[in-house]
């Protein structure tokens, strides 16, 4: 009788113990390897840039604009511009191949880090293992300080410390304050990411932009020396801009795509399918 | 063995994928819907990256010489399309086609067609001598 009742218990109790030992202790989805750039209708705007005054889709305020309007891409010849990284938040966005490797506590042996790099940019980790982020005044860097924490499957990762950057290649800016979440959901070989952008000086609502990828058993993150050079003779201390309300390229894609300047404009009032309707009553 | 070679690097650039440099827009630097072209001299050939240089001497459509920045493909694009650092060099004559700059007073040309008549090379004719 005794023996029974201690099988009864000692059986489902080992039995148990089998089936932990089979799955994570934790439920981490892996999204180490190298990932290809699925581009769709993005591509002349992430690959060969976008057009001059072209904000649209995206929820600016008139402080960016100002920026975007007094832009002149020229400036990007400036030395201090040439070698320059693409921030973590845009460079989502960049044409090259992603590597993300893992970094694993070797005690617990869960994923403690991951590690992002592109072409163009610069080592970004993001750190699962509970830190906190660092104080408002400290170093702010290409790269961010980057923390995530697993919400199910998806990793919702949550970036500051940004230096400066940009929305969109034609001289919409991104501000220092700036604060990014992004969302990583892995579908099999599929990598989509929600980035969802705060920018307090720039932004009159949060930008959201999901992006895909595609794993890439033959990727590559090649070497990227780069070298600053005089790539344009100009005066010294001259800084490319224009005044503002001087800018001759600013009608240009409205006109070459036979829409309202006013739809070219960006922000929140002309980017909600409700503008379609008040445009064609103008 | 020198075939090997160059077997080997074709493969390691075909397997990397697509390898896109874009820096900057080229839409927002240049008027990609115009053509203009420069006859004149070498000073200074940047093989780089993200983008080389090439620094020409040459006429403006006023006949004014001027100081040309021509931009080319990166390092890694044009290595992949045989040329090098040592392709050009100071005091070529050269024959440049491109996409002009947005302002004229830089003098900048988006490189789509090289000639030097001196040993007839060229670039920018065959299928995939692009950069981006």
């Amino acid at each position: 009788m005794f023996r029974i009742r201690r099988t009864a218990i000692i059986a489902p109790l080992f039995l148990l113990v089998v089936m932990c030992a089979g799955r994570p202790a934790f439920a981490q989805m892996d999204f180490s390897g190298e990932w290809q750039p699925i581009f769709y209708e993005d591509q002349p705007e992430r690959v060969a840039g976008p057009e001059i005054g072209d904000y649209t889709g995206i929820p600016i305020n008139d402080a960016a604009r100002m920026r975007g309007d007094t832009w002149k891409a020229s400036v990007q010849t400036l030395p201090e511009w040439q070698c320059r990284p693409h921030s973590a938040d845009y460079i989502w966005r960049g044409p090259s191949q992603l590597r993300i490797s893992k970094e694993i506590n070797p005690v617990t042996r869960q994923i403690s880090a991951f590690h992002l790099e592109w072409l163009r940019s610069v080592d970004t980790p993001v750190w699962l293992d509970g830190r906190p982020h660092p104080p408002e005044y400290a170093e702010h860097t290409w790269g961010g300080f980057a923390t995530g924490k697993w919400e199910g499957q998806t990793l919702t990762v949550t970036v500051t410390h940004l230096k400066e950057g940009y929305l969109r290649r034609n001289g919409l800016p991104r501000s220092d304050k700036a604060t990014v979440v992004e969302h990583w959901t892995r579908h099999g070989n599929y990598l989509t990411v929600a980035v969802v952008m705060n920018d307090p000086v720039y932004l009159a609502e949060p930008f959201v932009r999901t992006t895909d990828y595609r794993l890439a058993l033959n990727g590559l993150v090649a070497p990227y020396p780069c070298s600053v050079v005089e790539e344009e003779t100009r005066e010294k201390g001259e800084v490319p801009s224009w005044i503002p309300g001087k800018n001759p390229d600013l009608h240009e894609y409205a006109d070459k795509h036979k829409i309202p300047f006013e739809a070219t404009r960006g922000g929140p009032q002309t980017m909600y399918p409700e503008y379609i309707s008040k445009m064609k009553t103008k | 063995m020198k075939g090997k070679l160059f077997l080997l690097l074709g493969v390691t650039f075909l397997v990397s994928g697509a390898r896109l440099y874009a820096h900057h827009s080229f839409a927002a630097t240049y008027h990609e819907d115009q053509t203009t072209k420069i006859e004149g001299t070498i000073v200074q050939f940047q093989f780089r990256n993200p983008h080389s240089f090439v620094q020409v001497d040459a006429a403006d459509a006023k006949g004014v010489m001027q100081r040309w920045g021509v931009e080319w493909g990166g390092a890694g694009q044009l290595g992949g399309q045989n040329i090098n650092r040592y392709t050009l060099k100071a005091g070529d004559k050269v024959i440049i086609t491109g996409n002009p700059g947005r302002n004229p007073d830089e003098h900048r040309i988006r490189m789509t067609g090289l000639k030097r008549p001196s040993d007839g090379l060229s670039w920018g004719t065959k299928p995939g001598e692009t950069f981006d």
